[in-house]
């Protein structure tokens, strides 16, 4: 389990942290090099949730492969759809029916307020916070009963089609939808009085674990993790995609609130204010929501013109991409996932020397790692 | 002098932070609670409260199945299995109809595909076993042959849903459930 080693006369103490740990997302391993409670280094050792997803794709059908996208990443579901969907639909060429679009919105903010309430609970949760997490979950289980009733399932949606997507919502999923959103917008500010302005929390977080742009940049952060660092960009705004460009939103960027740029409680606040945003979106998509067909014209046995593209959306990690190798068969020839998680496990090696061990577990969950993702 | 007063400050702060959350908690602690203790203090059986669209566990009605084999062909993972065959005289034989559930991935690509919607999703979801083996459902008991796909407004009558799956997976849904709305009358009652 642990080794002592001397390097240098200094006694550093090697820890294993995981693979199955409380405060670890998922089956992840980190090698902590202590020196006492300061860490000289931590290493994380990924691929215990390797799964083949890249390779499962080249023997399944373009449409077959939909329901494992939502195995890529099981918080972010509709995300990893759009991705896949979207880069088939380059390749194909096809054009998606704009109310498939405005649904395919919906269906993604509702799904990134889900996946912040886990990321935020588990901020709380893992430095010793149980009753947020708990709250949280609350409002996330409304989430998951407007996916079932829209989707039918709860978690691994399969609601995008190639082409749109499989269920039109009715008018009275609608109104559940925006009396959710009335209702959550008030719940927010509740939750900030639980844990959000506590002075323990704030304490914990600010000014840990800062990483500057350049930092964020050069180690390829994207999406809240980035934003927090105080660099502006989001792909909804700055490569607009689907309905977003007819939705008009905030893009919430990190000002050292209590602490550093870039620190852990700015990744804290980014996620909260973004909820409040996607909140905005839900509202606005539902309001402009267009009449129409939900799916496009496409041919039950799908062969693809050979090429290659690479489609990417704003998830809720940040941008998750597809890069689609087309041989001009039935099924893909190469598919390569690039997802926020894989990046961000790569900056904590960096990040975490000289941080106390308890700080890591901080650091961790305010990356919003996860190892599924990670791994694929 | 500065750095004591920056204490006291933080400590102030600490006490205000945390007593407005505790206000939060307090608030809960007169309403009613949230969580619902299943499965035995639901109202109804949870199957009941589930949403239209819910997708549980496969079944197939054999006698609306033209045993194409479609279902077969866009399953992703395979665990459909449709097989024919011919009789004495040489005609059509619907020979085996096999889902296994244990892999099933709930992606309702085949029930998208059938074109007679012999195969559906139940709302059931209970389908807990001790063994694995006994998810693979066979849902042929002997040969018979493939139904005609029906004419228009000649749609043979639907089967309660859920009544299929209950018969076919003994054990499953054993365990009777006291709910608060009185006894259980699923439909298909295995239970």
């Amino acid at each position: 389990m642990s080794e002592i080693v001397e390097t240098a006369g200094r006694e550093e103490l090697i820890l294993n942290m995981g693979p199955h740990h409380p405060s670890t997302h998922g089956v992840l391993r980190f090698v902590l090099h202590t020196d006492g409670e300061i860490m000289r280094l931590a290493r994380p050792d990924i691929g215990y949730l390797h799964r083949g997803l890249e390779k499962l794709a080249e023997g399944q059908s373009y449409p077959g492969y939909l329901p494992f996208c939502d195995r890529v990443n099981y918080l972010e579901g509709i995300f990893c759809e759009q991705a896949y969907a979207m880069a088939v639909e380059r390749l194909l060429k096809i054009e998606v029916p704009p109310r498939a679009e405005a649904l395919r919105t919906i269906t993604a903010e509702l799904n990134r307020i889900a996946n912040h309430h886990i990321c935020l609970g588990c901020i709380s949760m893992d430095i010793g916070a149980y009753t947020p997490f708990v709250y949280l979950l609350r409002e996330r289980e409304r989430i998951n009963d407007l996916m079932e009733a829209l989707c039918g399932n709860r978690l691994t949606y399969h609601y995008l089609r190639l082409g749109g997507v499989a269920h039109d919502a009715d008018d009275a999923w609608l109104k559940n939808a925006l009396a959710f959103v009335d209702k959550f917008e008030r719940v927010i500010p509740e939750f900030e009085s639980l844990i959000g302005k506590n002075e323990i929390l704030v304490r914990r977080l600010a000014g840990v674990a800062s990483i500057c742009g350049a930092d964020a940049v050069a180690y390829g952060l994207v999406g809240p993790n980035l934003r927090a660092s105080g660099v502006d960009w989001d792909l909804r705004r700055d490569a607009p995609y689907s309905f977003y460009p007819r939705l008009s939103f905030e893009v919430p960027v990190g000002k050292g609130e209590r602490g550093t740029v870039g620190d852990c409680y700015d990744r804290f606040l980014v996620r909260v204010e973004e909820m409040r945003q996607s909140c905005r979106l839900v509202r606005q998509a539902i309001e402009k929501l267009p009449a129409g067909d939900i799916r496009a014209k496409v041919p039950r046995v799908l062969k693809i013109p050979a090429g290659e593209t690479y489609a990417c959306v704003e998830g809720a990690r940040g941008e998750l991409g597809v890069y689609l190798v087309s041989d001009g068969s039935d099924k893909p020839y190469r598919l390569k996932w690039r997802t926020g998680s894989f990046a961000a496990m790569s900056i904590i090696e960096t990040v975490s020397r000289g941080l106390m061990i308890a700080d890591l577990v901080a650091l961790i969950a305010s990356l919003d790692v996860i190892a599924p993702e990670t791994d694929r | 002098m500065s750095a004591a007063r920056e204490y006291f400050a933080a400590i102030r702060r600490a006490v205000f932070s945390l007593a407005d959350g505790l206000s939060v908690t307090v608030s809960y602690l007169l309403r009613r609670p949230v969580t619902i203790q299943y499965p035995d203090r639901t109202a109804q059986p949870v199957q009941r409260l589930l949403p239209e669209r819910s997708r549980g566990l496969l079944e197939v009605d054999v006698e609306r199945c033209t045993a194409c084999g479609l279902c077969a062909k866009t399953c992703p993972i395979d665990c459909i299995v449709v097989e024919t065959g011919k009789d004495a005289a040489g005609a059509r034989l619907h020979t085996r109809m096999d889902v296994d559930l244990g892999r099933c991935m709930f992606c309702g690509l085949c029930v998208e595909a059938c074109p007679t919607g012999a195969i559906r999703h139940s709302r059931e979801f209970e389908g807990g076993m001790a063994r694995v083996e006994n998810l693979l459902v066979r849902f042929l008991d002997a040969p018979r042959p493939p139904a005609k796909p029906p004419k228009k407004g000649e749609e043979p009558p639907e089967k309660p849903a859920g009544s299929i799956i209950r018969s076919r997976l003994p054990g499953a849904f054993a365990p009777a459930r006291r709910c608060a709305g009185g006894p259980d009358a699923k439909p298909g009652g295995a239970a």
